[in-house]
């Protein structure tokens, strides 16, 4: 168990930046999630973890032990790869012996550590096997067993579940969410997944064009989201957007859009109270919007597109012209066509400066 | 039936007829140029340059022996009409027992002769059969050659530095292209195949300078090296695509796990792409060994061994049955090698399953 620290990384390919000026701290034992679109650099910054990219500028410390410049195989990290990248000309027993061969671990402990973690994740019965009999959920299994094998200082993930299909990932996911409570090893995991982000990680961290953008716990990021990117990027379907104005009328802070005049109640008002400008972006969850009776409704709208999903539904009413998108509960059922009255929970709207795209109550970039 | 399925069913029909016709013609094209070969080294001389040709050699071979005009007249029957064709008249009982085994591919010996010649006093004409000796081309071709040995050892010898050095020149550079972004990489890619497009002769000749310059003119490197030249640029190639299907994950993962880069390329990579190599092998195998026009050019004193048959089959004493012999022999060791590393080579075609 180890801490792993990036002091002002950045990392260039030519003259594209990857990672850009990136620093945190993981914490002991620590499940960290680094959560980006493709491209963003989270990676990166995974693989210059790894040894496998070199650091353009800044350092690498795990525990307090700079690695910047040590060759992989003198970190003491494991990982896990998008491809399983299992050995295909060894058995499973080689896959997860070879590490501990070359690490010279006595031949009888390196049995006994093979066997355990094969228990561990459920592949005892598959060591004599050559990869291409297994499936690729068991050659999954495999990978985990390989890097479980030589007790990292830490754990690093490169999107593992990203090519088993959705049944097998939300399995594995719980599996290897279990694993790490009974190993307690500090993790980072890459994914573009956020639900996947949401549901295993400790800790986010939101990256795009290398650049991190929040970092927080799942709920912060979700609730809290720093920017319109967050919040459009967690959650699905993704946080629906509408510009408003500001007005105060009678002492009353409202918003105002064609469609509706929403006057926000006391104690949801305080950050917009004090932005000085008038433009806002509101940002609303699908389901913090409720599907109501039309005296209790703030506006109404024409349903165009109804999806059910059994334990609730998504409708999509048009507004202006783009879609905003509500979670309704399953019954009554609601069809195209028919008018929808709304309205908005108020104490979990998030409003946006539409210039900095910024959440109102995050000024500046301290959300460390 | 209805008759639209009808219809489907013989349009299809004709269509796989069609499609098999094709896929056996195309198998002939490969077929009958190696079976004629094969044929034609069986083949007496006799046969070998008769109209028409004999599909297959004959195991036996009928003859006629009467009185003629200076001595006794042969006739030997030809496989394919049937008839008897007259082809000496001599009293020389030891020419024509040469004639027979030479150009007829019958060893029949003097005291044979004779006793069939006692027989003509009883009967006109004497009928006699004999079994034909197949392997007669290739008796003869290893008499030809029997003085090539240490050509053969300087092919095999020259074969093998061939590949050892474009496997490990071409084989560095097909990594390098796949696994490397560098500055004109595209470039550098098809100017590797570049070189191929030189015939060898036009090489040849300014290799002799170059070669005496560098002291291997008549040497089995200087030789080697030159067919390097072209066989690294289909190695770099071959290889490139192998090490490209094998992911890089692999090696990386090698070296989280412990190992350094070459620790990392021996363990995981290098196996997985061995049966790339040895295709690429057999290819610089066969190059090297089949080659004849520069090493007509680069060697003096030292031939190779295509050369050596070269030489002996062609000019004046050429013999069309004796070449296809000579053929046939040229081609085993490259036929043995290729049988070595065929499962390698098959599961090339296979490819590399991850």
């Amino acid at each position: 168990m180890a801490t792993l620290t990036f002091d002002h990384v950045t990392k260039r390919f030519g003259k594209v930046v990857a990672v850009n000026d990136f620093s945190l701290k993981v914490e002991e034992g620590e499940f960290l999630v680094l959560l980006g679109p493709s491209g963003c650099g989270k990676t990166t910054a995974m693989r210059m973890v790894a040894g496998l990219e070199d650091v353009t500028e800044g350092s690498i410390f795990i525990d307090e032990e700079e690695v910047t410049f040590l060759p992989p195989r003198k970190r003491n990290v494991s990982m896990i790869f998008q491809n399983y990248a299992v050995w295909p000309h060894m058995t499973v027993y080689e896959n997860i012996a070879y590490p501990l061969r070359l690490k010279k671990v006595p031949k009888e402990e390196m049995n006994g550590i093979v066997h355990n973690v094969a228990r561990m994740v459920k592949i005892e019965n598959l060591l004599k096997r050559l990869p291409a009999q297994l499936s690729g959920g068991q050659q999954q299994r495999v990978a985990v067993a390989r890097a479980l094998a030589v007790e990292p200082k830490i754990f690093l993930m490169d999107e593992p579940l990203s090519n088993l299909d959705a049944k097998l990932r939300g399995s594995m996911r719980t599996e290897l969410k279990a694993i790490h409570a009974k190993t307690g090893a500090t993790s980072v995991f890459v994914t573009h997944d956020q639900s996947e982000a949401m549901s295993m990680a400790d800790r986010i961290v939101v990256m795009k064009d290398g650049k991190v953008i929040q970092v927080g716990t799942p709920d912060d990021v979700y609730d809290k989201s720093a920017t319109v990117f967050v919040a459009d990027f967690i959650g699905t379907p993704p946080t629906n957007f509408i510009n408003v104005e500001k007005k105060i009328s009678n002492g009353v802070c409202q918003l105002i859009n064609p469609h509706f005049e929403l006057d926000l109640a006391e104690g949801c008002d305080e950050y917009v109270r004090a932005y000085t400008k008038y433009d806002l972006i509101l940002g609303v969850r699908p389901e913090n919007i409720n599907v109501v009776d039309e005296n209790h409704a703030l506006f109404s709208a024409e349903c165009r597109v109804a999806e059910p999903q059994g334990s609730h539904q998504i409708i999509a009413v048009e507004l202006d012209d783009s879609f905003l998108k509500v979670v309704a509960p399953a019954q009554p059922k609601i069809y195209p066509g028919e008018i929808v009255h709304l309205n908005f929970k108020q104490e979990t709207l998030r409003f946006f400066d539409p210039e900095t795209e910024l959440s109102i109550d995050h000024p500046g970039d301290d959300q460390t | 039936m209805s008759s639209p399925r009808r219809r489907y069913w013989i349009i299809k029909g004709i269509k796989s007829t069609l499609f098999y016709l094709l896929v056996i013609t195309i198998a002939l094209l490969i077929i009958l140029p190696v079976f004629f070969i094969v044929s034609l080294s069986f083949l007496t001389t006799h046969e070998a340059y008769s109209y028409p040709l004999p599909l297959l050699p004959g195991l036996t071979s009928r003859f006629i022996l009467t009185h003629g005009e200076r001595g006794y007249l042969l006739s030997v029957q030809d496989r394919v009409t049937g008839e008897y064709e007259t082809v000496l008249d001599t009293d020389d009982l030891e020419k024509m027992s040469v004639y027979m085994e030479d150009r007829l591919g019958t060893p029949v010996s003097i005291p044979e002769l004779e006793e069939q010649i006692a027989r003509l006093s009883t009967e006109d004409p004497v009928y006699f059969s004999k079994s034909t000796d197949l392997l007669h081309n290739y008796k003869l071709f290893f008499q030809i050659t029997r003085d090539a040995v240490p050509a053969l050892v300087r092919s095999l010898q020259i074969a093998a530095l061939t590949i050892i050095i474009s496997l490990s020149v071409g084989g560095v550079a097909g990594y390098a292209f796949a696994r490397y972004l560098f500055f004109g990489k595209d470039m550098m890619k098809f100017s590797v195949l570049f070189v191929r497009m030189f015939p060898a002769i036009a090489i040849a000749i300014p290799m002799v300078i170059i070669l005496a310059r560098m002291g291997f003119y008549d040497r089995p490197l200087g030789l080697a090296l030159v067919y390097s030249i072209g066989n690294i640029a289909l190695t770099t190639w071959i290889t490139a695509s192998i090490f490209m299907g094998i992911p890089e994950s692999l090696e990386e993962a090698a070296q989280v796990f412990g190992a350094n880069r070459l620790q990392a390329f021996i363990k995981t990579t290098l196996p997985l792409a061995l049966p790339g190599l040895a295709a690429a092998a057999m290819f610089a195998f066969i190059g090297a060994w089949n080659e004849t026009v520069a090493a007509l050019i680069l060697t003096q004193f030292n031939p190779t061994f295509s050369v050596v048959v070269y030489q002996s089959l062609v000019g004046a004493t050429g013999q069309v049955n004796l070449a296809a012999a000579g053929g046939m022999v040229m081609a085993i060791p490259a036929v043995i090698f290729t049988f070595i590393i065929r499962r390698y080579v098959q599961q090339m075609w296979g490819g590399v399953t991850i």
